[in-house]
């Protein structure tokens, strides 16, 4: 089959690989139609994330057809139409009984730390991911959902990450009706992030960024005000935020950014110079700016062995600090519901589409904020 | 109010609309009826097991491990989870893993090796 294949940092491209074979019995292989690149991609793609290995299928954001079914399967069929969660889980030990299906103690043997995820590297259990032609499922009575008739594959491709984890980074934050909720970071989990935050009664919706089609995309898609952190008094987007609520803060701070923020040279040299895993100036900025007793979110993604945070800040003003991966099961019919009833319409967001081939230049162009990139899909199969 | 005419504004402003609240499921109950524990996987082999779970029932088998970056990263799998050395040294693997798999970058690293040896060895004799 084609598939994607990591040759090192800001390297990939489309290779001949064998195709995906039955190692469980609760394994499906499926035919992969849509296919996303998302954000946390960049960081596998940026060699940030450890054991990141040469030949490794990146992808975790995908929705296809049923090709082969494992023997102990027992709700799917060949032919099924389905969107899997980028979590694998197995539904019944400690953590996914309690519905906390991203740290599935029975998917990832490589480290206490987390579960197991589709094409993101052996730390999270070495398994291929979907930008591929065809891809092995684990699990595969637990995760994958199928999708309704009435829906076609974009219509749900985002409920296997992006949309559950904006919407879980909003319910973390506690959000009570009127509230000011900022969101740093107008990437696609922002977005959705900011579209939660209005359907839990948010009075308003900020959300910062640096990118001048983002942020119209902020104001466009998400209904909310935004922030140019470079216009900013000279990155002083604490004191504007600041400003803009009565010089308290906001009720509610989410990080959707993660392990490579721009906006601060220190975070940024201390970054690459390893001395902290990547650059954390989302999650500064949301400790710094929210109120006192009030409720900070990290829902981007970051990676051992640590990072350089204001513990002081966080202690003084008595902030609740929230953050995990998103436990993407749980959220499935619910968010199905608002996808049907048009609350939410997630195929809004993408900017590009091409075959698997296109790949690489995807990834370039979503990695260096090209051509109004917003969000790219691969298209590796017809539906 | 800024929100006014947002569709779908406040649905879930009640909490009990919310799935993920509270944050765990009580009573714990599992998420699908599958019968139980999971039957082990018997093909492939893991690229690491932690020391204190048993080995989980599916893993992934993308990328064996080979060559020297597969020694660095089977030493790094000794070292608990918690120790920052674990992870530098899966990051050394990563970057031997690239220069192994690129002949250019392959063969300008052996040569460099191989050129400081000769000077040491050349120096060593003056």
């Amino acid at each position: 089959m084609q598939a994607l294949s990591y040759r090192g940092p800001n390297r990939v491209k489309v290779t001949t690989k064998p195709d995906p074979r039955i190692e469980h019995p609760d394994d499906i292989i499926l035919r992969v139609v849509r296919s996303a690149i998302c954000g946390s991609d960049l960081h596998l793609y940026s060699g940030l994330v450890p054991d990141t290995r040469v030949g490794s299928t990146f992808g975790h954001e995908f929705a296809g057809v049923v090709e082969e079914v494992g023997s102990g399967v027992q709700s799917l069929r060949r032919g099924d139409r389905v969107v899997v969660p980028f979590n694998i889980a197995c539904g019944t030990c400690f953590f996914c009984e309690r519905g906390l299906t991203s740290v599935c103690d029975r998917s990832n043997p490589a480290n206490d730390l987390v579960g197991g995820v589709f094409g993101y590297s052996h730390t999270t259990g070495g398994y291929d991911g979907g930008q591929a032609e065809y891809v092995r499922v684990p699990y595969a009575d637990v995760g994958p959902m199928s999708i309704p008739d009435d829906m076609d594959f974009e219509d749900v491709l985002f409920l296997s990450d992006i949309l559950p984890t904006g919407y879980q980074a909003a319910e973390m934050g506690s959000i009570k009706q009127g509230d000011t909720v900022a969101v740093f970071g107008a990437g696609p989990v922002g977005l959705f992030t900011a579209k939660s935050a209005w359907l839990m009664g948010a009075g308003r919706v900020i959300i910062v960024d640096h990118y001048d089609y983002r942020l119209e995309l902020a104001r466009r898609y998400a209904n909310a005000e935004v922030v140019d952190y470079r216009e900013a008094g000279g990155h002083d987007v604490v004191g504007r935020l600041r400003k803009m609520t009565d010089g308290r803060g906001p009720d509610v701070c989410i990080d959707a950014v993660g392990c490579e923020a721009s906006g601060s040279i220190l975070d940024r040299v201390t970054g690459k110079a390893k001395l902290q895993a990547g650059s954390p100036t989302g999650l500064h900025w949301a400790v710094q700016s929210v109120r006192r007793a009030g409720h900070v979110v990290a829902i981007g993604v970051y990676g051992p062995p640590w990072n350089l945070v204001p513990l002081g800040e966080l202690m003084n003003k008595g902030i609740t600090l929230r953050a995990a991966q998103c436990n993407v099961k749980r959220y499935l019919p619910h968010l199905l519901e608002h996808i049907r009833a048009g609350r939410i319409e997630p195929k809004g967001i993408i900017t590009h589409r091409g075959p698997l081939g296109a790949a690489p230049d995807l990834y370039h162009l979503f990695q260096h904020k090209l051509d109004d990139c917003m969000k790219c899909v691969l298209v590796p199969n017809a539906a | 109010m800024q929100q006014f005419g947002i569709i779908g504004w406040g649905a879930d402003a009640s909490v009990e609309n919310r799935p993920g609240v509270p944050e765990e499921r009580h009573p714990p109950r599992p998420l699908v009826d599958v019968g139980g524990v999971p039957v082990q996987q018997a093909v492939g082999r893991p690229s690491a097991k932690s020391r204190y779970r048993a080995l989980t029932p599916v893993y992934g088998t993308a990328v064996p491990l080979r060559g020297l970056s597969g020694v660095i990263r089977r030493i790094a799998y000794e070292i608990p989870d918690y120790k920052p050395r674990r992870w530098m040294l899966l990051m050394l693997a990563d970057r031997v893993d690239v220069i192994e798999h690129d002949p250019l970058r392959l063969t300008l690293g052996l040569g460099a090796i191989a050129a400081g040896v000769l000077g040491i060895r050349a120096l060593s004799k003056r």
